[in-house]
Formats: structure tokens, C-alpha cells, sequence
């Protein structure tokens, strides 16, 4: 499974700076599938193969055209030996719409919906009758805000800012930058692992979101994880993992993200058991285990 | 002496859009130019040849679609299953299905004649919203062919129907729970797909053979034939990609002396960066011929309002559903309009709601106001919701309109019921106030979204009567003269060609419309019923068949 994160945020936030900045870095093989594909600029001596709108970078990384259709491009992404595909979306789309179809392409993994806001510019686009809906409906579903060009602006300005962020998508995690170089654990829900400071943090995987683990060694009804499913609180952001499902136990992947999932043919190697991450009101495990108990076959 | 290059069509009316002489009876055309005008005195004073075959008939000016695609064309390669019967490239009716059953069992007629039993089924023109009962389903579609991919798509351009083949072939299952895959109360997939992300998955499923073909010389020509029958010596394709096959195509069908239409394309800006697309309207501007007129470059704001992707103002939509989406930011558009206008070009910009019209118009405003430039005619297209406060703007900006008016009859009642209401309806396409605001007016049917026949769209302009039979909007409608003003000169206007086409002018293409009698003095009701008879291309007669 490749991990794939989508960026959004409106027109000037910062996403073809982020895209240039992850492709010059190569801290992984990265990806990155664009909207502008004229506005990418690396170094020519960087550049190893160009065909057409794709261009594979000496580092690993790979940068192509989003197009008309996800499927498509990530197809066109395959077999490369990446690490980790970004997926761009436009400056006026809903990066959600996106994000979701990537729930059901086999092979891979959806992380943090992460969406850019421009600092110097947040306050008055959501006031601006053109583009405020725009901008709040591009929030709605974002797992981490980027506040960007965050040195462009007094302290002043930059707390009335967060304060606003805050009032429309509380569940998100804030970060700053001031050139869109955003840390590369931001585009994963799971950071690198360190050691655990005590036995009680031993399932809270060290990151911002928390994250447990629950077991699922027993088949679900499909009707009654459904339901479950559909009435998760809003607090769960993800639950990802292979489970059975039915009397004849049939393995699948399921994907949950945002009220919206996906089961599908689950890939050989893994084992059961579900990772369920969420925000900082995310019930204890606990109550977790009951929740999903309730789909668990008779 | 008779003077064999000049051909004198005789008529009972000939209706010249000239304002220096409105009616005539005789036209003298060479070299496929309009050489005089008049009475029979012009037979002695230019000694031509007398062609007396539309002496009983009425002669307009060839009509002009100034908001079609010729991508129409190529949609008869696949099967037509829509509620209002339309004529094929052959002149054969097609459509007229009142039913799912109907729809199905011509479908299946269709999948039986079909060689390879693999091959993806895709139809258009489904319009299941004259229908009463339940809504097709994928059970429906899978009892043609449990294996064959089949695609239903509708006629409004943003639901697709799709059958288990292709749900599993897409990777949509009953267990993937996206936005835009239409379940039951039970919780199935109906194989009904709303919106672009879900459509685009199934279209890429079906590949090629379904709703993505390229436009090419046959399908131009196809095209051709729809036009001319309906009256049509001028068209737009009004997206078109510019690629070097697109032009190619283009070239080789109006080079064709057989090709009866001028065709008018205009170039998608966004298909390009702002440095090549401005080079490439350029280079092929000088490439214009007498049928293939470059210059053109059309812009997309917003997306449509039977949709609900369409910008609205307040108060938004009329069943509550979320307001449109931007195609284009507003200081992305404004950078577009700007380069193009700064750049000498002529804008047309798709703009559905009325928010959407408001910052198009006001984006010409502010690069009018940077660069002045007299007679640029940037031309709103559609511009559905437009009202009298926008108009007026538009007016003093020097802009032009293109209004959908087959939109009244075709979608008029969806409109009042569930986008506009009762209320905003009223000024759904409102030709007579763009009139009263000076605005100068087109009107058109975005074909294939409906079937290009500007006699239909007259009438709808002319009666604003919906599908259902009431008149929305009485105090809009206008008059027949002005209604063969806005399918004739007016749209020649709104695409710079007013010189050359729109009327029968001395020094003008002998281009022209020979209905069966005249739509100024028929029952308004019946001007969509006046028969062509032929059509006149640069002095060269085309009767359809």
C-alpha cells in the first residue's frame, strides 16, 4: 500500500511551493501529481527523463499532470517504486471530492487531507463574497490546516487568523510555515516510531492524532459495520485495516475517512486488526472496542 | 446577354435583416457573394440566370448557431434514448422514449445487433425527468447484458446510469460509500452516478468507445448535416482544444466544397498557460479561410444550474442545495480576461448563474477601465440569471449576450420547482430585458445539450412556454423580428462576422435560410414547425435529405 495524501487550499496558499520544495528536497521518492504542471520548477540538472507533462526527477521522485480523471494518473504512477504519491488539487476545487475517490483505488492508502491557507490572505477570503464559501468548504474535511507565509504577517493578525481556522474546522491540526516547508511526518497520520516513555503510551503511536489499535480477529456482519460505520462520532478520522467479513469470513481492506468508506479486495500479508485515528475528543479505547463489538458476528 | 456567373434567386419574400431594405423578392448572387438586392427590376439591371425553385417559399438569412459544439456530431455513434424525438446526421427521428422499458428494450436491440458481445453500450440523451415512477437502476441495464459494460448517460450532462459490469469494472461496489453513488432505501448502489469524480471513473472504464471520442472529419461532417437541415450556414464549436488534430479536422472538412457550414471554433483558454495559449489564438488567427473563422477563446466560470454547480446570488438555490462552484477564481479570471483583452482577442465566457455573470462582467470592467479598446464584443454565454442591474452593466462595458433560451422549454420547470422557484424563473434567460438594456442578443441551444434548430429557439424566445405549457415569464418574451435578429445578425455581431454573414447584403456571403413560409407573419406558436426547405451556402444550394 502506497501511502497518498492530498493537498488543497485556495488559489496563492502555497501548494505548488509545497510540491517544488518536496520534489527539490527528496527526502522521499515522492509522487506528485499537479494541477499546473507549468508552474513546476526544479533544477534543469535535477530533471532525468521528461515525456510529455510527466518528469522524472534524478532523486526518485516523480511529478506528472493531475488530468481529468485520479484514477488515471495514479495508474500512471505505478510500478515506479515510490514512496509516498501527493496528490494537488485545484485552487477552487473541494480537495475532500478527491480525497475520497482515493478510498476505493487498490493499492493505496489515504492520509491526512492537509490544506493550505495563506496567512496574509485567510481573513479576508473567507469575507470575500467571490470566494468565502470556497475557502470554508475547501477546510470542512481537513485533517491539517498549513497556516503558510506565516512571516508575513504580526502576531496580531496571525491569532485572529488561527482563532478562525479554529471556529470552522476544530478537528484539524494547525502547523505554520513561511515558505510552504512543511516536516514530511505531515503527510502521514503515522510518525516515525519512538520508543514509548511508558507502558500507558505504548498503543498512542507518537503523533498529534490519537491512534489505537483494535483488534478484529473475530468477522463482522457487513450490514451491522455499516451501521456502525455510519454512525461513528466526528471525532474518528480515519479507521483503516483488514478485517473479515460475513460467515465466510471473506478478508477485506476497509477505509474510512469523513463519513465516506470503502471495502475492498484486501492485499495478501496483512493481518487483521484496525488502526482508528482521530482528533484530540477521540473516544478512550474502550469504548472503541464496544463500538465495533457491536458489528461483530454472532 | 444573360451573365452566366451571376444566379438571381426569386422568392415570394425575401426577409434581408438589411436595414436599407428590409424585403425584397430578388437576389443576385456571384462568386458567392450577395451582388444586389430588390424587385424584379434586377433581373434586367444584372442579366443573370433566373432560379425560380424557391419562388413560393420565403428566404432568411442562413441561420447562425453562435453557442453550439460540433462535438454533436460524433454523439450518434452511439445510440440516442432521450424523451424528445431529435433528427440523426441521416435525417432519421430518433428518441422519443417515454419509459424506462422503452429505453431498455431498444438497448436491447440494439446490444443483439452488436458484433462483439464484449463491447462497452453507451447511450445519451436519457431523460428520466418526464417520466413518473421509479428511477432506472442497474438491475434494469443488467437484464440487457449481465457481462456488457453499459452507460446511460443524461441528457443534462451530470448523472450517468450505469450497469453491474461497469460498477465492478470501476471498482464501485455495494461497500464503497462515496459522495455522488445513489443507493436505495436498502442501501444498493443503483448504478445512478452524479457528479464528475464518480462519472470520470466510469467513462475511464469504458474507455474510447464511450462519451470521450475526439472530434474528427466524419463527425464534422455529420455535424454539417444536423445544421444544414435545421437552416444553419453558420456555426460555432464553441470548446474547442486547438490541438493540431482538432485543427487539422476542421481544415480538412470546411476545405470540402460538400461542407455546407462555416464553422466558427473557439479556442478553450485553460487547455493552456496563459504565454501559450495567447500564442497559439495568434498563430492560428491568420489561418481563418471564407468557412473557418479562428479568433475565438472561451472561458468557463462557473458550472450549470440543473447541475447545481452554477455561482448563484442570493438567495442561492431554491431547494437549499449548496451554491456552485467556481471553475476559475476570481483573480485567476481576472488575469485571463485581461491578457486576452490587452492581447486584442474577443472573450466568450460561459457563465450559467447569475453571480457567475456578475464577476465575469465585472472583471471585463476592470481590465476596460486598465486598457481601453472600443468594439472588443466579449460575449457572456448562456448568462442564465442574469437581471436587469447586470445587463445594464454589460451595456455600458460594450459586451454582448448569448442567451440559452431552449433552456425555458427543456428545463424551465425543473428550474421553477427546484433551482430558481416560481419567482427568478420569470427572468431565466431574460431576452427582453438584455433587449431593453441595449444589449446586443444572441440565443442559441448549446448543442448536442439540446438540438441546434434555431427556428426551435426562436419560438422558445418568442413564447417562453415550458415543457409543461405555461409561459414563464411573459414579460420576456420578445418578438418574432427580434427573435430572427438573435439567430441571425446577432450572433453574427457577437462573433465579429456581421460583415461577411447574418444578413443579405450586397458584399455579403450568399448565405442563406429558404423556409417555407415566414416566420414574422406566421402564428407564433408554429415558427418551430416552418419547414427548411434548402439552405443557400456562398451562392451554392444544399437541400437536405
Amino acid at each position: 500500500m502506497i501511502p497518498l495524501t492530498v493537498i488543497g487550499g485556495f488559489l496563492g496558499a502555497g501548494k505548488t511551493t509545497l510540491v517544488n520544495h518536496l520534489l527539490r528536497g527528496g527526502a522521499k521518492r515522492w509522487g506528485v501529481l499537479v494541477n499546473d504542471f507549468g508552474a513546476i520548477n526544479v533544477d534543469a540538472a535535477l530533471i532525468a527523463a521528461q515525456d510529455g507533462e510527466t518528469i522524472a526527477l534524478t532523486n526518485g521522485c516523480v511529478c506528472c499532470s493531475l488530468g481529468d480523471d485520479l484514477g488515471d494518473a495514479l495508474a500512471a504512477m505505478g510500478g515506479r517504486g515510490l514512496d509516498h504519491v501527493v496528490v494537488e488539487a485545484s485552487g477552487v476545487s473541494d480537495p475532500w471530492k478527491i480525497a475520497q475517490l482515493a478510498l476505493i483505488e487498490p493499492g493505496f492508502a489515504l492520509e491526512p487531507l492537509v490544506v493550505l491557507a495563506d496567512a496574509s490572505a485567510l481573513l479576508a477570503q473567507v469575507a470575500d463574497r467571490w470566494t468565502g464559501d470556497t475557502v470554508l468548504r475547501q477546510m470542512a474535511f481537513a485533517e491539517i490546516i498549513v497556516l503558510n507565509k506565516c512571516d508575513l504577517v504580526g502576531a496580531d493578525q496571525l491569532a485572529a487568523t488561527r482563532a478562525r481556522i479554529a471556529a470552522i474546522r476544530p478537528e484539524a491540526q494547525l502547523m505554520d510555515t513561511a515558505r510552504a516547508e512543511l516536516a514530511v511526518a505531515a503527510f502521514s497520520f503515522a510518525a516515525p516510531p519512538r520508543p514509548a516513555a511508558s507502558r500507558f503510551q505504548a498503543e498512542a503511536i507518537g503523533h498529534g492524532f490519537p491512534t489505537y489499535a483494535l483488534p478484529a480477529a473475530r468477522a463482522f456482519d457487513r450490514d451491522r459495520l455499516r451501521a456502525v460505520l455510519g454512525d461513528l462520532p466526528r471525532s474518528v478520522l480515519r479507521v483503516k485495516g483488514m478485517c473479515h467479513l460475513g460467515p465466510e469470513a471473506s478478508p477485506v481492506l476497509l477505509q474510512y475517512a469523513a463519513e465516506r468508506w470503502s471495502f475492498t479486495a484486501a492485499p495478501a500479508g496483512l493481518s487483521p486488526g484496525l488502526v482508528v485515528i482521530g482528533t484530540p475528543d477521540l473516544p478512550g479505547r474502550a469504548v472503541l472496542c464496544e463500538i465495533f463489538s457491536a458489528a461483530v458476528l454472532n | 446577354m444573360q451573365d452566366q456567373s451571376v444566379t438571381i434567386f426569386v422568392a415570394r419574400r425575401i426577409v434581408t435583416l438589411d436595414p436599407s431594405l428590409p424585403l425584397a423578392t430578388h437576389v443576385a448572387v456571384r462568386d458567392g457573394r450577395v451582388l444586389a438586392t430588390g424587385g424584379a427590376e434586377i433581373v434586367a439591371q444584372f442579366r443573370g440566370r433566373l432560379d425560380g425553385r424557391f419562388s413560393r417559399n420565403v428566404i432568411v438569412p442562413g441561420f447562425i448557431e453562435g453557442h453550439g459544439h460540433a462535438t454533436d456530431g460524433l454523439m450518434w455513434r452511439s445510440p440516442y434514448v432521450g424523451f424528445f424525438p431529435r433528427t440523426s446526421p441521416d435525417g432519421q427521428q430518433a428518441g422519443g422514449f417515454q419509459s424506462i422499458a422503452s429505453v431498455v428494450d431498444y438497448l436491447r436491440s440494439i446490444a443483439a445487433a452488436m458484433p462483439d458481445a464484449t463491447a462497452p453500450l453507451v447511450a445519451w440523451g436519457f431523460d428520466p425527468i418526464y417520466f413518473d415512477g421509479p428511477r432506472m437502476t442497474a438491475a434494469d441495464l443488467d437484464a440487457i447484458s449481465p457481462r456488457r459494460m453499459i452507460v446511460v448517460a443524461h441528457v443534462s450532462g451530470h448523472i450517468l446510469n450505469v450497469n453491474s459490469a461497469v460498477l465492478e469494472k470501476a471498482g464501485f461496489s455495494p461497500d464503497s460509500n462515496l459522495d455522488g453513488l445513489v443507493r436505495d432505501g436498502a442501501g444498493r448502489l443503483t448504478g445512478e452516478l452524479q457528479g464528475p469524480a464518480v462519472m470520470g471513473r466510469a467513462n475511464r472504464a469504458t474507455g474510447d468507445g464511450g462519451l470521450l471520442r475526439a472530434l474528427d472529419v466524419p463527425g464534422l461532417r455529420d455535424y454539417g448535416r444536423i445544421a444544414q437541415r435545421v437552416g444553419v450556414t453558420t456555426s460555432t464549436d464553441l470548446a474547442n482544444a486547438m490541438t493540431p488534430d482538432n485543427v487539422a479536422a476542421l481544415q480538412a472538412a470546411t476545405e470540402d466544397a460538400d461542407f455546407p457550414i462555416r464553422l466558427v471554433p473557439a479556442m478553450r483558454a485553460r487547455e493552456y498557460s496563459l504565454t501559450d495559449g495567447l500564442a497559439r489564438i495568434a498563430a492560428l488567427r491568420p489561418q481563418s479561410t471564407d468557412k473557418l473563422h479562428f479568433g475565438l477563446v472561451k472561458l468557463v466560470v462557473d458550472g450549470s444550474i440543473q447541475g447545481f454547480t452554477a455561482r448563484l446570488r442570493w438567495p442561492f438555490y431554491h431547494n437549499g442545495a449548496p451554491n456552485g462552484l467556481w471553475y476559475v477564481a476570481p483573480d485567476e479570471l481576472e488575469a485571463i480576461v485581461t491578457a486576452y483583452h490587452n492581447a486584442g482577442h474577443q472573450l466568450h465566457i460561459h457563465t450559467n448563474g447569475d453571480e457567475a455573470s456578475e464577476l465575469a462582467t465585472e472583471m471585463i470592467g476592470r481590465a476596460i477601465a486598465a486598457h481601453p479598446r472600443a468594439d472588443h464584443r466579449h460575449t457572456l454565454q448562456h448568462c442564465q440569471m442574469a437581471d436587469a442591474a447586470i445587463f445594464r452593466r454589460m451595456k455600458t462595458f460594450g459586451m454582448c449576450v448569448n442567451l440559452f433560451a431552449n433552456h425555458i422549454f427543456y428545463w424551465g420547470e425543473q428550474h421553477a420547482a427546484l433551482t430558481m422557484g416560481p419567482s427568478r424563473v420569470r427572468h431565466l434567460d431574460a431576452c427582453g430585458t438584455a433587449l431593453a438594456c441595449g444589449v446586443p442578443l444572441a440565443i442559441h441551444s448549446d448543442t448536442p445539450v439540446t438540438p441546434v434548430d434555431p427556428r426551435f429557439t426562436m419560438w422558445c424566445a418568442v413564447n417562453r412556454l415550458s415543457s409543461a405549457g405555461r409561459v414563464l415569464g411573459p414579460a420576456e418574451r420578445i418578438t418574432a423580428a427580434q427573435a430572427l435578429h438573435a439567430v441571425t445578425i446577432g450572433p453574427a455581431y457577437t462573433l465579429k462576422l456581421d460583415h461577411l454573414v447574418g444578413s443579405i447584403e450586397v458584399g455579403k456571403f450568399a448565405d442563406f435560410a429558404v423556409l417555407d413560409d415566414d416566420p414574422l407573419t406566421v402564428d407564433p406558436a408554429t415558427i418551430k414547425d416552418i419547414p427548411v426547405v434548402a439552405t443557400v451556402m456562398g451562392g451554392r444550394v444544399f437541400i437536405g435529405s
